[in-house]
């Protein structure tokens, strides 16, 4: 119970780099990237205007960096950054923001916004203004191992399950094996036939593989929440577990943020480099389909669509991949409108999933993916992120409708054309 | 012939309804009128009756009128002036003495609130406008009592529209321009000393085929001729860019034709025409006969130092002065550096390991 204000405006003195206080002093308050907010076109609050959300970081700035701020704080004409001030803000920085990137897409002057709120959240987090479910997340994560609070025993409970249903045995703690499946709570607990579909997918290719019994889990809460030491902790596990194995590569599974916490923020948290390389599980099944090793038979008659997972394509690339893959195994894709980097948030990514106080919000930004789906008129949309699926599954039952969600791993592994176990 | 249309009229001067149409097609692209609007004006000027133009003149050298009526060969921008019917002008009028003040009367009784007032040249204001006076009457009272008549003032010349030459220090005369004593009725400036005369027809061209007088810029003047400086259409731009400028009248660069900045070519900071319209039949124009631009269509031309002095070059070579203020302002940006390293230092020392108890207070 140590949080403070002190701590909170020290970590935000800390993580003012030089691409940040360019950003700041390039803003021309525009306005556009309002406009790409689904938080704002939602609800046409303009408190939602991305760069709004890191005006105490601004201030902060201004007021600690350059001369005129100096000045400005000298004559009380800029105001010090209060608690109060933080806790209005709180909601702003952590509800109103999936961490989508969209607004970076669309700034003029180039400002990667994502990346200061990012870094704001550095700030609120360890002044004790991050929300209540994030705080818990984070604290089962650290504590257990999982967000969802998922142990071992559970997955391992998970495994024989899916070893029964597909006859095939998945195995764990293989020293030398090629790759290192990761997973997320989301997919243990909800989605548990991701694993099958691992499991048969890459017996048919003949790729070695292991979960590691030390290091399941892919997601990171310290990123959500916004500590870096607590995020360099998390993905420390796998780094360590990895390296014990000594595998060629680690798979992020079909969670987009896990993806960015590994591929991307992890080397630069924990300082070096890895002793091995990361991919997405969609960029391993293209690569796989590409050398001949996932065939797949018969194709899925109706028609369907392709959700893109913000960190999976726009701020991860993985766009022609999950296209090559639905081409082979559904005869009728319909592309949504915004496709690809410009796709529109599920609404629940970079934790807001997480917060319950952020429900509301969430649901009415949700309208959004709605209006897409609506206009589009299929029944199956098809994804790559648990957190989407399960965010996406929620929006869909409140606004009752009638669209199914599928994994895209899954959809590969039911038309694989399957050589007999055991082989 | 007060009820011939302007085309009866051109016709009767030998002028044919192509020469006319060319004439109208030219007009619209100079005023930036769609292409398809040629059409339009060919067809409102034909069908148009002469209107009643009364034209004054004060304290000017007569320049402005014998720009505009003087052309090499007849034009028809010179037969659109026979074509309006100019019931009052001091230098053209046949009539002298109270005959001509008779016809202004009676002009103006007649066409009250629809004629066309034309005036060039200064008022003077000082000492009751004794300065310059018609038949008794001061140039302020006329201007007043025609304009009190009239549906719109086009000021012609730089003398009528900002004051020009009378208006410029000590103005002994207190010479004003028209938009300074009459605020109530439309008025359009087309300066220049002279101006040139493809604008004044281009200017009475809008104003009879639509009625209204043109877009206008802050200083009244029409956008379509006034919208852009000299500078950015001068021929001669592309070595200003390339920096070369000749140095003298007749050295090297000002034989090759390069760039007259540095002898004092107002083109940068001058509205106008010129550099695209040209003079005399698109003959030439000041800068094509290698003298810079004066500035003559802007506000206070002759109030603005030599016209041989260069817009902005440094009055003197860079100095110690100025060296040793790069010095200093490097030297405060290293300071301000190094100041805010040492925050970002001091916030990395404060720093401690962050737990999950840290995450409340």
């Amino acid at each position: 119970m140590t949080a403070s204000l002190q701590k909170g405006i020290n970590a935000l003195r800390e993580v003012l780099d030089a691409p940040i206080a360019s950003y700041f002093s390039s803003c021309v308050r525009c306005g556009m990237c309002a406009e790409a907010c689904l938080f704002y076109t939602e609800t046409k609050d303009p408190k939602y205007t991305p760069i709004h959300k890191v005006e105490p970081l601004r201030r902060l700035w201004e007021q600690e960096y350059t001369l005129t701020g100096r000045v400005k704080k000298m004559f009380g004409l800029s105001k010090p950054v209060t608690d109060e001030e933080l806790e209005e803000w709180s909601p702003l920085v952590y509800d109103s923001c999936s961490q989508c990137g969209r607004c970076s897409m669309v700034c003029p002057v180039g400002n990667d916004i994502t990346y200061m709120i990012r870094k704001m959240r550095e700030g609120m987090a360890i002044s004790g203004h991050a929300p209540e479910g994030v705080i818990g997340a984070t604290k089962r994560t650290i504590e257990l191992g999982s967000p969802m609070g998922i142990k071992l025993p559970a997955l391992q409970t998970q495994i024989s399950k899916q070893e029964a249903e597909t006859g095939l045995t998945i195995p764990i703690d293989v020293q030398g094996a090629d790759y290192m499946a990761l997973l997320s709570s989301m997919e243990i607990i909800n989605f548990p036939e991701y694993l099958g579909a691992l499991a048969k997918i890459f017996h048919n290719a003949g790729v070695s593989w292991t979960l590691s019994s030390e290091a399941f889990e892919a997601t990171n809460s310290g990123i959500q929440i916004g500590v870096a030491d607590l995020a360099r902790d998390i993905v420390m596990r796998i780094v360590t577990a990895a390296e014990k194995l000594k595998v060629k590569s680690v798979i992020s599974p079909e969670c987009g943020h896990a993806f960015t916490a590994l591929r991307w923020e992890g080397p630069n948290l924990i300082g070096r480099p890895y002793g091995f390389k990361v991919v997405h599980i969609l960029e391993l099944l293209d690569e796989l389909r590409s050398a001949g090793k996932l065939k797949t038979t018969g194709k899925e008659s109706e028609a369907l669509t392709y959700h893109d997972p913000c960190q999976i394509a726009r701020r991860g690339g993985v766009v022609e991949q999950p296209r090559r893959l639905l081409g082979d195994v559904a005869a009728d894709f319909r592309e949504m409108s915004d496709p690809g980097v410009w796709n529109w948030c599920c609404g629940g990514g970079g934790g807001v999933s997480a917060n319950d106080r952020a429900e509301h919000l969430r649901l009415t930004a949700f309208k959004r993916k709605k209006a897409q789906l609506d206009a589009l008129g299929v029944e199956t949309m098809v994804t790559a992120c648990a957190n989407c699926r399960i965010v996406l599954e929620e929006g869909l039952e409140h606004y009752n409708m009638n669209v199914k969600v599928v994994g895209l791993t899954e959809l590969v592994a039911e038309h694989l054309v399957e050589q007999e176990a055991g082989k | 012939m007060r009820d011939e249309t302007l085309l009866d009229t051109l016709k009767r001067r030998g002028i044919s309804r192509r020469g006319f149409l060319k004439f109208c097609a030219t007009t619209a692209s100079m005023l930036a009128l769609p292409p398809a609007m040629a059409a339009e004006v060919a067809a409102a000027l034909g069908k148009v009756r002469r209107p009643a133009v009364i034209w004054l003149s004060f304290q000017e050298c007569t320049g402005c009128t014998e720009s505009l009526t003087r052309a090499h060969s007849p034009s028809i921008e010179s037969l659109i002036f026979d074509a309006i019917s100019l019931d009052y002008h001091h230098t053209l009028q046949a009539a002298s003495g109270h005959a001509a003040e008779e016809a202004r009367e009676h002009s103006m009784k007649q066409d009250w609130g629809n004629y066309l007032l034309l005036v060039d040249g200064s008022i003077p204001l000082k000492d009751d406008g004794v300065y310059s006076t018609i038949a008794g009457i001061s140039n302020l009272q006329m201007l007043k009592d025609a304009a009190a008549g009239a549906a719109a003032i086009v000021s012609v010349g730089t003398c009528a529209a900002y004051g020009g030459l009378p208006h410029a220090n000590p103005n002994p005369t207190g010479a004003v321009s028209v938009s300074e004593i009459i605020k109530d009725k439309p008025i359009i400036n087309v300066p220049g000393c002279p101006p040139i005369p493809a604008v004044l027809t281009g200017v009475l061209a809008h104003y009879l085929t639509f009625g209204a007088i043109p877009d206008l810029d802050d200083l009244g003047r029409p956008k379509a001729f006034f919208g852009e400086s000299i500078h950015d259409r001068c021929y001669r731009r592309p070595f200003y860019d390339q920096g070369k400028f000749a140095k003298t009248f007749d050295d090297e660069g000002a034989r090759n034709g390069w760039c007259l900045f540095e002898l004092g070519c107002k083109g940068p900071t001058t509205h106008n025409a010129c550099a695209t319209t040209k003079w005399n039949g698109g003959t030439s124009w000041p800068v094509q006969s290698g003298h810079g631009c004066l500035g003559c269509s802007e506000p206070d031309f002759w109030d603005g130092g030599s016209f041989y002095k260069a817009l902005s070059t440094p009055i003197s070579p860079v100095t110690g002065a100025a060296a040793a203020a790069v010095a200093i302002g490097a030297a405060a940006g290293v300071a301000i550096g190094l100041a805010n390293r040492q925050t970002k230092a001091a916030a990395k020392a404060a720093h401690q390991k962050a737990t999950i108890a840290d995450l409340e207070k």
